[in-house]
């Protein structure tokens, strides 16, 4: 799909490099980013990458949308045969089941297998963070392997906790704060997903992958008083590049 | 050595200019709901125009001076008075130490006030930002709205500036009951039908009281239909983006808007007619005009080339 460059108002443009939610799709969007990091435009003030399009907010005063559309549209160009360079792999302990994942064994049920089956399912690839949205440090995440068939609950629950760990489809979001939500519980996470007094304060970041660990709740506790006095590292690795030139 | 809020109104929060650089990460900007206002009080005191000020809601709070400062009131007409003393808006006053500054509803004309003091305060900013986002319980005064009994510091207080007697302006009047906001089309006017997309600029609606730092939404005697299902892979949003969510009731996105969102979006508020939105109230008409963005960007750029020669004529910067 040729890029579409769509106004979004006075002060921002929307460039929309696909209509689809796939990971080549999104690793454009990601390229496209990077090559404005690195090639700045003056008069940008931030850029929100999604699914399939990144967002661009400017200073009118500064470059107008002819000018702005003319300096993204260059960086495009530069784009073509960018390698796809593989990525962080985060590794998210998860405590499955109980108190944290009440929705484990109902999930278990709808795919029809084991609950150990099922958080083989759930735990055994890697997840690709597509964005963070809706509120702060909120991952949205999906494998490629072995989807499940369940979407949504009937009725969503007015609050969950912060630190739940949710899942449908092919899709496991991170959830940073007690927020209301719909879809499944399977489990919760010792690590704190946002943390404003960090100089980074967010865990996973648009971009990287996700490799859920199953803990047990003992190791769960101490991960978690681990992470509460500051010594916790969360461990990372280098996702194998898939190759070639995109 | 600051001020104390002896009563709080209704919804007083810190903001200064925006929490810019995170809506990648989820973090919705925030911000004053009228920029303008805003940034007159913050030039009218000599500060830096994206400086933290007070945003006051309905109606305005009780705040005692524990120390002199000079401060400036624009946006809403809440009635300011200094010890039982009106004091005039839009405009550069000493307020002297241990005066009661008080606020009681708007009058009608505007319901967001803004309060600048000299110097700055003295807030922490979190993710470089002193405004709140009460949502996330984030930046301000511990994320939250300001209660009885809160202190805040001045970051550095004046007792005098220079010209001071220039340091006035004429107060806006803001539009009562019906406004006519001018919108530019997109990101995805193209999921309506040309029909549809005429229908929207020529039936008003109504704003309802689902009106807070978030969104305001419209109510439209026919709801708009979407050539498909009114839901689009999720983008960014931007401050006065026109969501219209499958019900086809327009919400217009404010200063706590969700960085990004999966509803269609038939068009945005141009930047300068954003603030006659959050002035107004639930109840009002709201008309829309369809704009170039070309015009947008020039009635933007011409208002911030008055901010600049305002600043420059009182404050010598630029």
């Amino acid at each position: 799909m040729e890029a579409k460059f769509l106004i979004s108002g006075d002060t921002a443009i929307s460039v929309q490099l696909g209509d689809e939610i796939s990971l080549d799709v999104n690793q454009k969007v990601r390229g496209l980013l990077s090559e404005l990091t690195k090639n700045p435009v003056t008069g940008v003030t931030e850029m929100v990458p999604t699914y399939a399009s990144l967002m661009v907010h400017y200073k009118p005063q500064v470059i107008r949308f002819g000018g702005l559309k003319g300096e993204i549209e260059k960086r495009l160009k530069s784009l073509e045969g960018v390698k796809d360079e593989g990525g962080i792999v985060k590794e998210i302990p998860i405590c499955y089941g109980g108190e944290l994942g009440p929705d484990l064994e109902d999930c278990a049920r709808f795919e029809d297998v084991s609950v150990e089956e099922f958080i083989r399912m759930h735990s055994e690839h890697e997840y690709y963070t597509y964005m963070l949205g809706f509120a702060p440090g909120h991952a949205y995440a999906a494998r490629f392997e072995e989807l499940f068939h369940f979407k949504r609950r009937e009725s969503p629950r007015v609050k969950i906790a912060g630190q739940s760990i949710v899942a449908q489809l092919n899709l496991s979001n991170l959830i940073p704060f007690p927020q209301p939500c719909g879809w499944n519980i399977v489990g919760g996470t010792p690590l704190t997903i946002c943390d404003y007094s960090k100089e980074d304060p967010f865990l996973v970041h648009a971009g990287d992958w996700i490799k859920y660990i199953p803990v047990s709740q003992r190791e769960y506790e101490k991960i978690r008083s681990d992470v509460q006095k500051g010594t916790y590292r969360v461990k990372t690795y280098t996702k194998r590049a898939e190759g070639g030139v995109k | 050595m600051g001020i104390i809020i002896e009563n709080p109104g209704i919804l007083t929060t810190v903001q200064d200019e925006g929490r810019f650089g995170y809506q990648q990460f989820g973090v919705s900007p925030a911000g004053p709901m009228d920029t303008k206002s805003f940034r007159l009080a913050n030039i009218l005191v000599g500060n830096d125009r994206g400086e933290g000020a007070l945003e006051m809601t309905f109606q305005g709070a009780a705040i005692r001076f524990e120390e002199e400062n000079i401060v400036a009131v624009t946006g809403a007409d809440m009635s300011p008075h200094i010890d039982g003393q009106p004091v005039p808006m839009y405009q550069a006053v000493k307020i002297p130490a241990g005066a009661l500054l008080t606020f009681g509803m708007t009058n009608g004309n505007g319901c967001r006030a803004y309060i600048a003091f000299a110097g700055g305060l003295d807030i922490a900013p979190v993710m470089g930002s002193k405004s709140t986002l009460m949502r996330n319980e984030l930046g301000g005064m511990d994320g939250r709205k300001l209660e009885k009994g809160d202190r805040i510091g001045f970051a550095a207080s004046k007792n005098t500036l220079p010209d001071m007697q220039l340091r006035k302006l004429k107060p806006e009047i803001f539009q009562k009951m019906e406004l006519t906001l001018r919108v530019v089309r997109g990101p995805q006017d193209y999921e309506f039908t040309e029909e549809e997309c005429r229908n929207f600029f020529w039936y008003g609606a109504k704003i309802t009281n689902e009106f807070d730092r978030m969104g305001c939404r419209l109510e439209r005697e026919e709801p708009l239909h979407h050539i498909g299902d009114g839901n689009i892979i999720t983008d960014g949003i931007s401050f006065g983006s026109i969501q219209v969510p499958p019900n086809g009731q327009p919400i217009i996105m404010l200063a706590d808007r969700q960085s990004t969102g999966g509803y269609t979006k038939i068009g945005s508020v141009i930047s300068v007619d954003l603030p006659k939105l959050v002035q107004s109230m639930a109840g009002y008409k709201v008309r829309f005009i369809e704009v170039s963005i070309e015009l947008a960007q020039d009635l933007y750029v011409r208002q911030t080339e008055e901010f600049d020669r305002l600043d420059d004529r009182l404050n010598g910067k630029r």
